[in-house]
């Protein structure tokens, strides 16, 4: 405190609720290990995390179906204040396979020269999960993944 | 029907406020001597707490800076049941407390702060208060600790 | 200025929580209720406003997230938070919107979900230099107030108490309201735990989940899609001094509200409001405010609002009926409250208020509330 500024803080809890749809998408990731979206029945895209209506068609979006694992890294960045954290943070945007909207997560367990536009990348799942976006802990890159393997 | 998750946050997060030119008066008045400056209205003519640049009434600017003191009336008092989270902390408040509106000798506008009476049952609008300082001045609010009755006037 | 009208209204139940919807889902409930109402797709709408208190849930930029929920895709879309008045200031800025000529049809949607944050804490981050250090939430920043209205005023518990063992009864004939309770007693309302003298926990509003939405029309198109649509006559807000201490004894003379209504009521060429207005939906948080507000909107003389609830002039077969939807005491998500009192406003107007229509309902009252003592006052008419 001097006389030219106050310092105030504020230490608040929230709890939100992630509504039917997200609640059935995160229980799978934890419970069967499966990545689901949802195709708008105008629009037709499978929208992934799967969600409960079209922002674009504001229409409820009725079909579930299974995207991934794999996917395609469409751009990912490594912040300069993420470097700070622990473990260190790179952010990705990922277009699964089978859908048309790219998922936002995080990249592991690759060296940064391998990082590029197109590389293909599989999610590693958390040993302990509990309901959470983080239940898939990263997306990791891949020679050849099941996708396109088999 | 499908399991309801719920995703908790916990939020810490600090300002630095920038006080401005009045509040950087008043704040090195109160620390330094204990000493409430608020700033009358050359329109109006209200003395104002705390102290600003401009009359809200009139839209003039204000220059002239007045000693308020630290006695004062109660112009409005509650006691509060409801325990609140402090924002600062988290933590719950103790309650009951009170509360009260207090018009300082010198001021026009009321002081929005906790009072402490020996008999609550005593407590009512009008009755006359000073202020109880804390030993250590941060040159804040709550460098006054509470407000108290005023018996020997 | 051209005219424009409320031409459909939609909210959602409001609850204590609503874990089933997260805040977009919420908004796009009432969104799409209000939608249907007005007979209308959201592909309509020219542009889309927002209410919320976004620090009580401590979400920045709930226009990016919650507005996908209102149908906001590629539309101009403005989110409002001034408090308690952000759903009222919203309703304002949508008809601003609509009367001048820059949108046909605006949609305006308000929304809280108390249930996932800290309101009483967000009420207590008021400014840092001054009233934060002694800040003591909604109820105790309320109670003081109500300290000196009792005292000048000599109205009674028991007359609060009536105040809210009517929103609650009302409120049992609004499926949409919180807090339904037919059988509520004055002496039950006397007996609730006491929150900040002389405050009682059932003089005060809950803290509610809810959304609420209405479409604007401007003239020229209203009429083509609604036989009876409610016109906006006045919109008029007034704003106050920004420290509590600043308020010159604030329920008592209530100077934003006062004048908010004067001005209003000049524009429509109201004299007698008591007459003239066939109901009123106004933000009442607290049981004696409802008090203190029909003696600024002149519903009675200074010092008679106490006969006038005694009386029944207020109840829903009185002459001015007031809350017939159970009101903010009823039900308060915050962001929403105000575009409820401006739906349910235009609901009776229309005709469209279920069990809780106020026959031949043609001149309606909708009032907000917010921060320490701002006002919003609009008049809603059957006629042009
Ligand atoms: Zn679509």
């Amino acid at each position: 405190m001097n006389d030219d500024f106050v310092t105030a803080g504020v230490n608040l809890q929230f709890h939100y609720a992630a509504g039917a749809a997200a609640s059935r998408f995160l229980c799978a990731l934890r419970d069967e290990q499966k990545i689901f979206g949802a195709r708008c029945p105008e629009c037709r895209r499978v929208l992934a995390p799967a969600r409960s209506f079209c922002p674009r068609c504001f229409v409820e979006t009725n079909e579930w179906l299974e995207v991934g694992p794999g996917g395609t890294l469409s751009a990912f960045v490594a912040p300069p204040f993420a470097q700070l954290l622990e473990p260190a943070l790179t952010l990705a945007l990922i277009r699964l396979d089978g859908a048309d909207t790219a998922f936002v997560h995080r990249l592991g367990e690759f060296d940064a020269p391998m990082l590029r536009r197109g590389l293909r990348v599989a999610p590693v799942f958390a040993a302990s999960r509990q309901g959470h976006i983080l239940d898939l802990a990263y997306f990791k890159p891949v020679e050849f993944d099941n996708a396109h393997s088999i | 029907m499908t399991e309801l998750l719920k995703i908790s946050h916990t939020m810490h997060l600090e300002w630095r406020y920038g006080v401005g030119a009045s509040f950087h008066e008043f704040i090195a008045a109160l620390r330094a001597r204990a000493q409430i400056l608020g700033r009358r209205c050359p329109g109006c003519q209200r003395v104002y707490l705390p102290p600003r640049p401009v009359c809200g009434n009139c839209y003039v600017e204000l220059r002239d800076w007045v000693e308020v003191r630290d006695t004062g009336t109660v112009r409005a008092f509650t006691i509060v049941h409801t325990p609140i989270i402090d924002p600062t902390t988290g933590a719950r408040r103790p309650s009951p407390y009170t509360m009260a509106l207090i018009q300082l000798d010198g001021a026009d506008t009321t002081l929005n702060h906790y009072l402490e009476a020996s008999d609550p049952t005593k407590l009512r609008i009008g009755m006359r208060v000073r202020a109880v300082w804390r030993a250590q001045r941060m040159g804040l609010l709550g460098d006054i600790s509470h407000f108290t009755e005023l018996t020997d006037e | 200025m051209r005219r424009a009208a409320i031409i459909g209204t939609g909210q959602t139940k409001h609850a204590k929580a609503h874990d089933d919807m997260n805040q977009a889902e919420l908004v796009r409930q009432a969104a799409t209720r209000a939608l249907s109402d007005a007979g209308i797709t959201f592909r309509e709408v020219d542009a889309v406003v927002l209410a919320n208190m976004e620090l009580f849930e401590g979400r920045a930029l709930p226009e990016m997230w919650v507005g996908a929920g209102a149908g906001g895709y590629l539309k101009p879309a403005i989110k409002i938070a001034t408090g308690g008045t952000s759903g009222t200031s919203a309703a304002i800025a949508g008809y601003h919107q609509c009367a001048s000529g820059l949108f046909d049809i605006v949609l305006v949607v308000g929304w809280e979900k108390h249930s996932e944050g800290a309101t009483q804490t967000g009420m207590a981050m008021v400014d840092p230099l001054w009233d934060r250090n002694v800040a003591s939430g909604a109820v105790g920043n309320f109670a003081l107030s109500i300290s000196q209205y009792v005292a000048e005023r000599g109205v009674t518990p028991a007359q609060a108490a009536k105040v809210a063992v009517k929103a609650r009864r009302n409120a049992a004939k609004n499926p949409y309201a919180h807090l339904q309770i037919p059988d509520l007693t004055v002496e039950q309302v006397l007996r609730s735990p006491m929150l900040a003298d002389p405050v009682h926990r059932l003089d005060m509003c809950p803290q509610s989940d809810g959304a609420c939405a209405l479409v604007y029309a401007a003239q020229g198109v209203a009429e083509k899609l609604c036989a009876q649509p409610a016109w906006v006559r006045a919109a008029v807000t007034r704003h106050d001094q920004p420290y509590i201490g600043d308020l010159d004894r604030r329920l008592v003379t209530m100077r934003t509200l006062r004048d908010a209504a004067r001005a209003a009521y000049h524009q429509v060429g109201i004299v007698e409001p008591r007459k003239q207005i066939d109901v009123a939906e106004i933000y009442e948080p607290v049981s004696y405010a409802e008090l203190a507000w029909y003696e600024a909107l002149g519903f009675c003389a200074e010092g008679k609002a106490g006969e006038l609830i005694d009386e029944g002039v207020t109840e829903m077969n009185g002459e001015l009926p007031v809350n017939p939807s159970g009101g903010v005491l009823s039900s308060n998500p915050v962001g929403a409250s105000g575009v409820l009192r401006v739906a349910e406003a235009a609901m009776q107007v229309m005709g469209r208020a279920g069990a809780h229509q106020i026959a031949d309902a043609r001149v309606a009252l909708a009032t907000g509330y917010g921060v320490y003592a701002w006002s919003d006052v609009m008049i809603l008419s059957a006629d042009t």
